[in-house]
């Protein structure tokens, strides 16, 4: 058994989020579960790989989903595939979402933009038992109306009644009528207990940042932050040396870091 | 084990290469202007007198590899065994523990397992040293202790023989009628030349001032923000070589590509000097300046891997120092370290 062998997975359906990002439904052709967090590696047959967090529900075994912003050559030949197109896929690797460490908890879940796709599995996995949380607080912050993913489910998200869902835009049109700013402008007022709170955020790399700045400021612990990491993760294993983060491999020891292991390291937010 | 020694005759060693070149393919260290290459034994040896320039590792993980076919039924081609002859100190301890390391512990990566399993290691010790040359700086000795399968030493008219593994004792067991029992005379002629090899090359090493190996750790963990590291990238033009030659250097990049029997998953060197190691596809690039990129070097070898094995990931070989278009020099890296280190203390 060679460990870089893809597994064979068709995609049974692909939906449109944003101008840039769609969601794909995967039938994996052998048995495939994951945890939520955990990253699988994508092949395009022959051309090459990149690293993904499902965003499907990690209960569902008999398919996953995966949302892909196209911004770089595998995405964009991703973005071409059509539904029964069969591609291959490694993983899941990794750590993912300390769930159970969320027990009797109140939780701040923070995202920006395509980063509610790994967000959107940890969502099910949390309402999969609900009544374990003691509340729960999602953020959501995108560049524009239109480039707010899962829309559809929105409504859905906002349903169970230890929840309170925000959602804001960078920039706002007409038909707007909801809060603008970055989203680390949501973090105001919150409803929570903030020195026991959990925090989890996920994004790109400079809301990352400033959002994790800001729940510190807020009082949150950085024993209580949850961050998902993100680097050019290659081989998945450890061992191709793309991921490193000083002492840590994302891949191996991530990409869900708490806060406090590499709050002193000088490169995580590149 | 106990420790077992031989004695073979120049004309038999040669005997020994042309029946292990049955079963392996061999490759020897060869002279062209001083250099030492590895090259493919045809017929003739002679004692390689230090390292080669390019490093070991290239028989365990090959510079570029298909390690994979997928999603089709073509069985990859078999292929013979390495035996590769005159390895030196500097390519075995350290280099291949913490390859190792990466390629066995956990996952198995299955074409390193499969090399490392079946070539055969024929080391010898080294009787002269090269200008780049560090090893006893690292406390590193300049001849083979483990992880060799037959070492040769130079003796009178041949060699003698230490037998490090099974597969090595089982090579000399084939091929019994050309060894001899190596008398003290020859064992002690070993332990001379070894002795006067060491004098000579600790004259080189201590004109290094380089600091001692307890201390290079801590050099580089309190040395982050030390303005050498931008000094010393300027020299850097990106060529890879430091990364291409180093015997601990492990990096890749998997690739994928295809021909008419099917889809390949490829393995290529990469390294850490390479402008786009660290570039996600969104823009991203944790090492994105030079001095990053270096000092990045440096911590993943002597702050990372002790870390992690309690090894440092460096056998004093100085191919990078010898290979480097710009003459950074790992040497005086650690000699400035030690010294801008030691004025910011007093």
């Amino acid at each position: 058994m060679n460990i870089y062998t893809p597994d064979k997975v068709t995609i049974t359906n692909i939906i449109e989020e944003t101008p840039t990002i769609k969601t794909f439904v995967f039938k994996p052709h052998s048995s495939f579960s994951f945890k939520t967090g955990q990253f699988v590696e994508l092949t395009y047959p022959g051309i090459g790989e990149a690293p993904f967090t499902p965003s499907s529900d990690p209960d569902k075994k008999d398919a996953f989903e995966v949302t892909i912003m196209k911004v770089g050559n595998v995405t964009e030949l991703f973005h071409k595939a059509k539904i029964g197109d069969c591609l291959g896929m490694r993983g899941p690797y990794g750590n993912g979402y300390p769930v159970d460490s969320f027990e009797d908890k109140e939780l701040l879940i923070v995202g920006g933009g395509v980063g509610l796709a790994p967000l959107r599995s940890l969502i099910y996995a949390l309402y999969n038992r609900i009544n374990d949380f003691k509340k729960i607080v999602i953020c959501y912050g995108a560049r524009s109306p239109q480039d707010i993913v899962y829309k559809y489910l929105l409504e859905e998200f906002k349903k169970p009644k230890n929840v309170e869902f925000r959602l804001t835009v960078d920039r706002a049109d007409s038909s707007w009528k909801g809060n603008v700013g970055i989203v680390t402008t949501l973090l105001e007022k919150l409803p929570l207990d903030i020195k026991q709170a959990k925090g989890i955020v996920c994004g790109p790399p400079i809301m990352m940042k400033f959002a994790s700045l800001k729940l510190l400021e807020l009082g949150f612990s950085s024993k209580n932050i949850h961050l998902s990491m993100e680097k050019n993760m290659s081989c998945g294993l450890g061992k191709c040396g793309h991921c490193r983060l000083g002492k840590y491999y994302i891949c191996k020891d991530g990409p869900v870091f708490i806060f406090d292991d590499i709050k002193n390291m000088w490169d995580i937010w590149d | 084990m106990t420790t077992k020694y031989l004695y073979i005759k120049n004309n038999n060693f040669i005997r020994l290469l042309d029946n292990l070149s049955a079963d392996y393919r061999v490759y020897t260290a060869q002279e062209t202007r001083k250099n030492y290459f590895w090259k493919k034994y045809k017929g003739s040896f002679e004692f390689s007198k230090y390292r080669t320039v390019n490093p070991l590792r290239q028989f365990f993980t090959p510079s570029v590899e298909h390690i994979d076919n997928y999603f089709s039924a073509t069985n990859p081609k078999e292929t013979k065994p390495f035996c590769i002859v005159g390895a030196k100190a500097c390519d075995l301890g350290n280099a291949l523990k913490m390859h190792d390391y990466v390629f066995l512990e956990g996952d198995i990566d299955a074409s390193y397992k499969e090399m490392r399993d079946k070539n055969l290691i024929i080391s010898s010790d080294c009787t002269s040293f090269k200008e780049t040359c560090f090893c006893l700086g690292l406390g590193n000795m300049p001849y083979p202790q483990e992880l060799f399968d037959l070492n040769i030493s130079y003796a009178t008219d041949g060699y003698l023989v230490e037998i490090g593994s099974k597969k090595g004792e089982e090579t000399v067991a084939f091929n019994k009628s050309l060894f001899e029992e190596a008398n003290n005379k020859i064992q002690k002629e070993r332990e001379d030349n070894r002795k006067r090899t060491i004098e000579e090359f600790k004259r080189q090493v201590d004109s290094l001032e380089f600091p001692n190996e307890s201390l290079l750790n801590g050099l580089i963990k309190n040395g982050y923000s030390d303005k050498l590291w931008a000094e010393e990238a300027l020299k850097c033009v990106e060529c890879g070589a430091c990364i291409m030659n180093c015997p601990t250097c492990h990096c890749f990049l998997l690739f994928d590509t295809k021909d008419k029997n099917g889809y390949f998953k490829g393995r290529i060197w990469d390294g850490c000097q390479y402008k786009n190691f660290t570039r996600v596809a969104g823009g991203a690039s944790a090492l994105r300046l030079r001095e990053y990129r270096l000092r990045n070097r440096y911590i993943k070898k002597f702050e990372f891997f002790p870390e992690r094995i309690k090894l440092y990931a460096c056998t004093g070989c100085g191919r990078c120092a010898e290979s480097c278009p710009g003459k950074i020099d790992i040497r005086k890296i650690f000699k400035t370290l030690n010294e801008n280190q030691n004025i910011v203390k007093k």
